[in-house]
């Protein structure tokens, strides 16, 4: 049954996994391509000073990557489910409705995964080969939360989506709007150190907030 | 499962709204305190004040000057007013005045409490300290102190590592114990001199580094026993005298002086480095220490062989004690927020309100979404802790569960 679920998903996100993956591997070449230009330009000397410095984060192209991955991937997932309310026919398989939406939601969550750390294994390496180890390093926490709030839109989307009313969507994107903003400050290059492991927690949280929606909506059904 | 998942979103949304709301509230009813612009006069030995907003111009006894007269107070200030207005003295105190003798003499130095509790570079710039060149050249590589004292090549990204073994040799050999608590220095070409930096090894020495034709200078500074550096801020003023103010972990305020390597402490009491903001300006004639907390500004006037001279202190109503606080603290237990003004770390700030008038509100939340229920006959028990988390967080959770409703679960 996994793998049927497991099929029936990838067939509505794949193209907008494979776009979303492509456009952003392309988003990382263009970034390097960049720090490529301005060590033949302007040297690398004055690049780590600039970054070390005076606050340049080269990597600030990236900020709102991962939510629009979250968002796509989301919308792609749970808005067909929506449209003549089609999620009603996973209600019915022969298992657990809680646990066809979690294999459902698992899915996604791993694939917007898998696509986030080929974009950060390919950061830190494209990275390592311009900048030393504490740079990099300071570059990825304060990369992190980014990723972490590309998982937290995925998240919130399907609470939103699967929403039966739409007064409590409003609810919904009044208080999930506001709750990705703290993920989305600007600091200082690493400044978000102390503050990543709860983000992650938080982001965690609401890997099984879709289950109150759609709850909600079973119920409205009935 | 699904009851797990709708404590998690109140949770969450809690969290936000305590973001979000306090942020709203201060945005909307927040009143700027305009504090004095406070320097030592060495002209009638007092504390003149600026009030900006007001437009200003005072003692602590509370005289009245006009713009021209306050200037007139402050001649190391506004020296070059003077001498348009023809009014600078010839001498002050025995002292002739001369524009280069006033310059040299002068000084400014500003740190704010988030410059401290701030995520640090990990790699520095080690300039030549005798190119014999007019002007500093930044160097094509970087140093990191980790198990040894490691150049970068920013060209290539490679260590040096003739140079790294060399300087790491020359630290070792003057007793560093690696790696580094922290390095202070002037990371910039624009700088009339280069003095390298302050390093802070493991064990809490000072050592002073610089590279001088392109060998290591490397120098132990001798630091009373028990005396800890918090931060460290080197300094390029023109009288030289001095490398850096550091900062002790008991708030105390040191120099080191230039050549001889002395560390004075400055008889400044009074400054919190997790929670002031400081500003000293040095002339010819006096140190003026100015200490910014939130409530109030301490004035400390020091002679320039550093003992205080005199001291003023004002005071005023912290935003809590202001009547939009005191609403704030009813209607709100508390904050979050992800940044604050001592720090540029990202963290949850966390800040409960004073006294427990927010309690009263909470109830009336509870009172009201007790209506709320009773309207939609629901069944009491089954809300019980939905209650118990609008008793708690107020507002906050009141918004919370009446977004995230659990009127399926009856």
């Amino acid at each position: 049954m996994w793998k049927s679920i497991v099929y029936k998903e990838w067939l509505k996100i794949r193209w907008f996994l494979i776009g979303y993956t492509l456009l952003g591997i392309l988003g990382i070449g263009y970034l390097f391509l960049t720090v490529k230009h301005g060590f033949a330009f302007s040297g690398g000397k004055n690049i780590w000073n600039s970054i070390l410095f005076m606050g340049h984060q080269f990597f600030s192209p990236l900020k709102y990557v991962p939510l629009v991955g979250g968002l796509t991937i989301a919308i792609a997932q749970y808005f067909p489910e929506t449209v003549n309310k089609r999620i009603k026919l996973t209600f019915h398989l022969p298992i657990g409705e809680n646990k066809a939406l979690l294999m459902m939601h698992a899915f996604g969550a791993v694939s917007l995964m898998l696509s986030f750390l080929l974009f950060i294994g390919m950061f830190t390496g494209f990275s390592l080969v311009y900048f030393p180890v504490q740079m990099v390093t300071d570059s990825i926490i304060s990369i992190l939360p980014w990723f972490f709030a590309g998982f937290a839109a995925y998240f919130l989307i399907a609470l939103i989506v699967l929403e039966p009313e739409w007064k409590f969507r409003f609810c919904y994107s009044v208080v999930g709007g506001f709750f990705l903003t703290i993920y989305l400050n600007s600091p200082f290059t690493g400044a978000y150190g102390p503050a990543n492991t709860g983000l992650f927690v938080l982001a965690a949280f609401l890997s099984i907030a879709l289950l109150f929606s759609a709850y909600r909506f079973r119920k409205g059904e009935m | 499962m699904e009851k797990i998942s709708r404590y998690l979103l109140v949770f969450i949304a809690i969290l936000t709204l305590a973001i979000i709301l306090p942020k709203l509230y201060w945005m909307a009813f927040e009143k700027p305190i305009r504090k004095p612009f406070i320097l030592y006069s060495c002209i009638n030995d007092d504390f003149m004040i600026h009030r900006i907003s007001e437009k200003t111009w005072e003692d602590t006894k509370g005289q009245q000057y006009t713009r021209e007269e306050y200037e007139q107070k402050l001649p190391m200030m506004f020296e070059k007013q003077l001498i348009t207005a023809g009014s600078m003295p010839d001498s002050i105190k025995g002292i002739a005045l001369d524009m280069r003798t006033i310059s040299k003499a002068k000084s400014f130095f500003r740190l704010k409490a988030n410059e401290i509790d701030a995520p640090f570079p990990e790699l520095y710039p080690l300039f030549e300290s005798q190119s014999g060149r007019a002007k500093l050249d930044l160097p094509d590589d970087f140093f990191r102190i980790t198990w040894r004292i490691e150049f970068i090549d920013a060209a290539t990204n490679k260590a040096l590592e003739e140079k790294s073994q060399l300087f790491s040799a020359a630290l070792f050999q003057k007793g560093f114990s690696f790696p580094a608590k922290a390095i202070s220095g002037l990371a910039t070409p624009r700088k009339s001199v280069d003095e390298g930096y302050l390093i802070i090894d493991s064990k809490d020495q000072l050592f002073h580094l610089k590279m001088i034709k392109e060998f290591p200078y490397v120098k132990q500074i001798d630091v009373p026993e028990g005396l800890k550096f918090r931060y460290i801020s080197c300094v390029d003023f023109k009288n030289k005298d001095f490398y850096a103010y550091l900062f002790s972990d008991k708030n105390e305020i040191y120099i080191l002086t230039q050549d001889d390597y002395q560390l004075i402490k400055w008889p400044v009491v009074g400054f919190d480095a997790s929670n002031c903001d400081l500003k000293i300006f040095g002339d010819l004639f006096n140190y003026t220490v100015i200490i910014e907390a939130e409530d109030h500004i301490k004035a400390i006037a020091l002679s320039p062989d550093y003992q205080v001279v005199n001291t003023y202190t004002e005071t005023w109503k912290l935003k809590e004690e202001q009547t939009e606080g005191k609403i704030f603290a009813s209607l709100f237990p508390a904050q979050v927020s992800m940044t604050s003004d001592n720090s540029k770390f990202i963290r949850f700030y966390f800040t409960f309100s004073e006294g427990f008038n927010w309690l009263i509100v909470n109830l009336l939340f509870v009172l009201l979404h007790l209506v709320l229920l009773f309207r939609q006959r629901a069944n009491y028990r089954n809300h019980a802790a939905d209650l118990a988390i609008i008793a708690a967080s107020g507002i906050f959770g009141f918004v919370a569960v009446n977004f995230f409703p659990n009127k399926f679960f009856d």
